[in-house]
C-alpha cells in the first residue's frame, strides 16, 4: 500500500465516525518500488490530497522531508521527492489503528485488511461444489 | 462440450441461511475458492470500460469495487485507480502485478466521503442477495464519489444471449450460475468441479430504478452490452460548489 491509498483510508467500524481519520501506523516495514515520474499527473493530484493528513503520516514513519505546509510554489526537486512518498514508498507490513476507537487493521504483503470480524470469512470454510463423477456428453 | 445450465437459487435449500451468509456462501467462498482459474479467464478489458476509464482527466483518483484480478486498474497510466474487494486470494493477485488493492466488503467501505474522481464496479452488485443490499451497496459507491464525478456500474442482464440461459427459465432473477473447473487430464483424481454462484440477473430497467431511488446521482447514460445492463451516472452536486459560496458571500 502506497501513501496516496492511506490518505483515502478511514476507520468505518460502525458508529465510529469522527476523528477517525487518518489512521495511525504503527511497526512498519517499507520498501522502495521506482515507477515512472510524471510531473503532471503529479501536479493534477495534489489539492486531492488531505496534505495535514499526510504530513502527519509520513512523520509518524519517520519522512520528515516535507514541508508543513503546500508551497505555493512548486518545482521540480518538490515534486520528486512527493513522487517518491506518495508512489515509490510501498507499506508493507504493519497495522493501522484508528484514533477514536483503537479498532487494528493489519497490512501484510502489501494488503491492508479492512474487514471488520463480523464481516471476516470463516477460516476454511467449507464450499459447496459438486463433483462430477461422469463427464456429460453434449 | 457441454453447457452446464443455470439454475434457480431456490432450488437449494438456501432458506435457513441470513443474506449475509448467502453471500458468504455462494459468492465470497466461491471466488475465494476458484480465484486462480477466475482469474486466468479475466483479462479482456469491456471496451465501455476502457474508454470511460481513459476519458478521465489526467491525475484523476478512482476506486474499482470488487476489481476481481485488476484487470482494469492498470488501463490509464494518467490515473491512479485503488482496486478493492472481498476476495483476499483476487486481491493477492491483483497486488501481485503491481496494483494496489484491499481487502473490503462493498456494503461498507473503508474510503473517505467524496474523496474519489470517479468510481467503477463491474459486475459486483449482482451478487447481492436483497434489494436492499444492492441499493445500500450503490448508495456506498456514491458516497465515495465527490460531487459532479462519473460512476460506471455494470451487472448481468436477465435478458441474455448465450446458451446456457437460453436453455433456462426465462424470468428466473434469483439463479445460480455455475462456475466449471475442468477435470485434469494428466490426474484421474482431479475430477471436473461445479461451484453454484449466486447471481440477481436485472432486468431492462432495474438498474436504473436502483440509482434513480438514491436521490444523489443522475443518469448520463444507460445501455446494454455483453449481455449486462450498465449505467453511467453523474452524482449530483458541482466540483466548484465551494467556489461558488465564497462568491455569494
Ligand atoms: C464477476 S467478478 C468481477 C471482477 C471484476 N470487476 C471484473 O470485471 O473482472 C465479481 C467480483 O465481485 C467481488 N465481490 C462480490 N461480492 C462482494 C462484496 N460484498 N464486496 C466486495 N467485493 C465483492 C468478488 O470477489 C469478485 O471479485
Ligand atoms: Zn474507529
Amino acid at each position: 500500500m502506497r501513501l496516496v491509498v492511506h490518505n483515502m483510508l478511514q476507520c468505518h467500524v460502525k458508529g465510529c465516525d469522527s476523528n477517525n481519520f487518518p489512521l495511525r501506523l504503527f511497526d512498519v516495514e517499507l520498501e522502495i518500488h521506482e515507477i515512472e515520474f510524471n510531473p503532471q499527473f503529479l501536479q493534477s493530484l495534489l489539492p486531492k490530497l488531505d496534505w495535514n493528513a499526510f504530513i502527519s503520516t509520513a512523520n509518524q514513519i519517520g519522512i520528515t522531508s516535507l514541508p508543513q505546509a503546500l508551497p505555493e510554489e512548486i518545482d521540480e526537486d518538490f515534486l520528486k521527492n512527493l513522487h517518491r512518498i506518495l508512489f515509490e514508498t510501498h507499506i508493507m507490513q504493519g497495522k493501522m489503528v484508528c484514533s477514536n476507537c483503537s479498532h487494528e487493521y493489519p497490512i501484510k504483503e502489501g494488503i491492508p485488511n479492512m474487514l471488520l470480524n463480523e464481516e471476516e470469512a470463516e477460516e476454511e470454510a467449507e464450499v459447496e461444489a459438486e463433483v462430477e463423477t461422469e463427464a456429460e456428453e453434449d | 462440450m457441454s453447457i452446464t445450465p443455470i439454475k434457480a437459487f431456490t432450488e437449494h435449500d438456501t432458506t435457513s441461511l441470513t443474506d449475509d451468509k448467502k453471500e458468504q456462501k455462494y459468492v465470497h467462498d466461491v471466488y475465494q475458492a476458484i480465484a486462480p482459474h477466475f482469474s486466468q479467464t479475466r483479462y479482456k478489458p469491456w471496451p465501455v470500460v476502457e474508454q470511460f476509464l481513459n476519458s478521465l482527466d489526467i491525475g484523476s483518483i478512482g476506486a474499482d469495487i470488487g476489481c476481481g484480478n485488476g484487470k482494469y486498474l492498470g488501463i490509464n497510466k494518467n490515473i491512479y485507480m485503488v482496486g478493492s474487494d472481498r476476495s483476499s486470494k483476487l486481491i493477492e493477485i491483483s497486488v501481485s502485478r503491481g496494483h494496489e488493492g484491499i481487502i473490503c466488503d462493498a456494503l461498507n467501505l473503508p474510503f473517505r466521503s467524496e474523496c474519489f474522481d470517479f468510481v467503477i464496479s463491474i459486475a459486483v452488485i449482482h451478487h447481492f442477495t436483497t434489494f436492499e443490499r444492492r441499493l445500500a451497496a450503490i448508495k456506498e459507491l456514491f458516497r465515495i464519489a465527490r460531487p459532479g464525478s462519473y460512476i460506471l456500474i455494470y451487472v448481468w442482464a436477465l435478458e441474455q444471449s448465450n446458451e446456457a440461459r437460453r436453455k433456462f427459465d426465462k424470468e428466473q432473477q434469483d439463479v445460480f450460475v455455475p462456475w466449471v473447473i475442468p477435470a485434469d487430464k494428466n490426474n484421474q483424481d482431479k475430477k471436473e468441479i461445479i461451484y453454484n454462484r449466486y447471481y440477481h440477473l436485472f432486468k431492462k430497467g432495474e438498474l436504473d430504478e436502483l440509482i434513480e431511488s438514491t436521490g444523489i446521482a443522475q443518469i448520463v447514460k444507460t445501455d446494454y452490452d455483453k449481455d449486462n445492463w450498465y449505467v453511467i451516472a453523474r452524482k449530483e452536486g458541482s466540483e466548484n460548489e465551494i467556489d461558488k459560496k465564497c462568491c455569494d458571500c
